[in-house]
């Protein structure tokens, strides 16, 4: 089902009432909202009140919540510990997963972010050409870094040979940054309502992050950022400004294409995490990773 | 990139209304009341009128779900009625609301039941 997302930039309180949300903003009346109804909370005002029992709620409910910094930048994720009834039986074929099962894996990721990474390239109006090799031959386990050469010939397509990829670059990285961000926390919502544990990666890379297995199965859908920060950025936003925010935030609603149905990101991750969990417990051989439909201007 | 807030489609998107009538003479009766009416706000029902609660489900799966719900907390005595109409059927309503002069607390502006978004920014 297609969850909401809620962002609160205003001061309010936030609290728990009989199953609901209730949202009371300064100066005007309260809402409610269904905490079922309820994917993503990201709190990004300085100023909001969150109770613990809300807290608590959304977290039973499978919700994340993210806590954002005085800069708007997610600090911090609350998620449930406990959020799937099937869950201790995938996790144990999560942990025991052999390693050429996860470098299998690995390697049909890699496979699939390459190829967003071309269609990227094309809906922005760069040639797609020199990365088919990168994800024509992608081997187990990724052994020989295609994922890191073809991201070197994305990002100078992109932005010239100028500009690095760099959390704290020159500009669109904070924008980029952020966007993952939100994509980082909408993952890991939907690993643990696969029955998946985040922290467990399948491919070992040095991350200085709580959800690596969240960072591995959001590389296919990084080029979604991508390619709005790259419009955003022609269009001459530079700063991460609420409506920049908005717009990143709203991706989570864009179109994908998976397992030929075309469906909203959200659900799209839900449905490469779902098949995630059948990998480990051998049910099929093949994820259902996404591509993208990208159209022709936001 | 096919960015849209909008995205579901006005025939998919259902409202769900919730009628009833439940008798109100003996305490326990009061108490069934009661606990019907708070069961249908924890599932996110809001009241449009006394004994009139609606929801906005997203889909019609969000709506069977929703009507199987309703069913489980059936108080056991009064009268409960459910209709199902299509959010552009929905679009078909007029609303008029003012509030009474005398009226002492805060009263919601319009009192439309609230259209949630996709994305919902407070």
């Amino acid at each position: 089902m297609l969850k909401q997302t809620i962002v609160i930039s205003s001061p309010c309180r936030l609290s728990l009432r009989n199953s609901l949300m209730v949202i009371a903003v300064e100066d005007r009346q309260e809402t409610t909202r269904p905490i079922v109804d309820i994917g993503i909370v990201i709190v990004e005002s300085q100023r909001a009140v969150v109770t613990t029992p809300l807290l608590a709620a959304l977290a039973e409910a499978g919700v994340v919540t993210v806590l954002c910094d005085a800069r708007a930048m997610p600090a911090a994720v609350v998620s449930p510990i406990d959020a799937n009834t099937t869950q201790a039986l995938t996790r144990r074929y999560q942990y025991a997963a052999t390693e050429p099962a996860r470098k299998q894996a690995w390697r049909q990721v890699v496979e699939a972010k390459i190829r967003a990474q071309a269609d990227a390239l094309l809906a922005t109006g760069h040639d797609p050409a020199p990365l088919t090799p990168y994800y024509q031959n992608v081997r187990s386990g990724d052994t020989d870094n295609r994922e890191g050469l073809a991201a070197r010939l994305y990002w100078r397509a992109m932005y010239g040979d100028g500009w690095i990829r760099d959390r704290y670059g020159l500009p669109p990285n904070a924008m980029l940054n952020y966007g993952y961000a939100v994509l980082r926390a909408a993952m890991a919502r939907a690993l643990l309502a696969s029955g998946l544990d985040p922290a467990l990666g399948i491919f070992h890379h040095n991350r200085n992050n709580a959800f690596p297995l969240a960072d591995d199965m959001m590389e296919p859908f990084r080029p979604v950022v991508d390619v709005a920060v790259y419009r955003l950025h022609a269009a001459g936003c530079v700063e991460l400004t609420p409506d920049v925010r908005r717009t990143l935030v709203g991706l989570l609603t864009a179109d994908v294409i998976a397992d030929g149905c075309r469906r909203p990101l959200t659900v799209a991750m839900t449905a490469a995490t779902a098949s995630l969990a059948k990998y480990f417990r051998a049910e099929v051989r093949k994820l259902t990773l996404p591509t993208m439909a990208f159209g022709n201007g936001t | 990139m096919v960015l849209n807030y909008e995205r579901i489609n006005a025939y998919r998107i259902m409202w769900l209304f919730v009628f009833f009538d439940l008798p109100v003479g003996l305490k326990k009766q009061r108490k069934a009341a009661a606990r019907f009416r708070k069961n249908l706000e924890a599932d996110g029902f809001t009241m449009l009128q006394f004994s009139v609660y609606i929801r906005h489900c997203g889909s019609r799966e969000s709506l069977d779900a929703h009507r199987r719900r309703v069913k489980h907390m059936l108080p056991e005595e009064g009268h409960v009625f459910m209709l199902a109409v299509t959010d552009k059927q929905f679009g078909l309503s007029d609303n008029f609301y003012q509030a009474p002069l005398n009226a002492k607390k805060y009263v919601a502006e319009k009192k439309t039941p609230p259209r949630p978004l996709q994305l919902e920014i407070f």
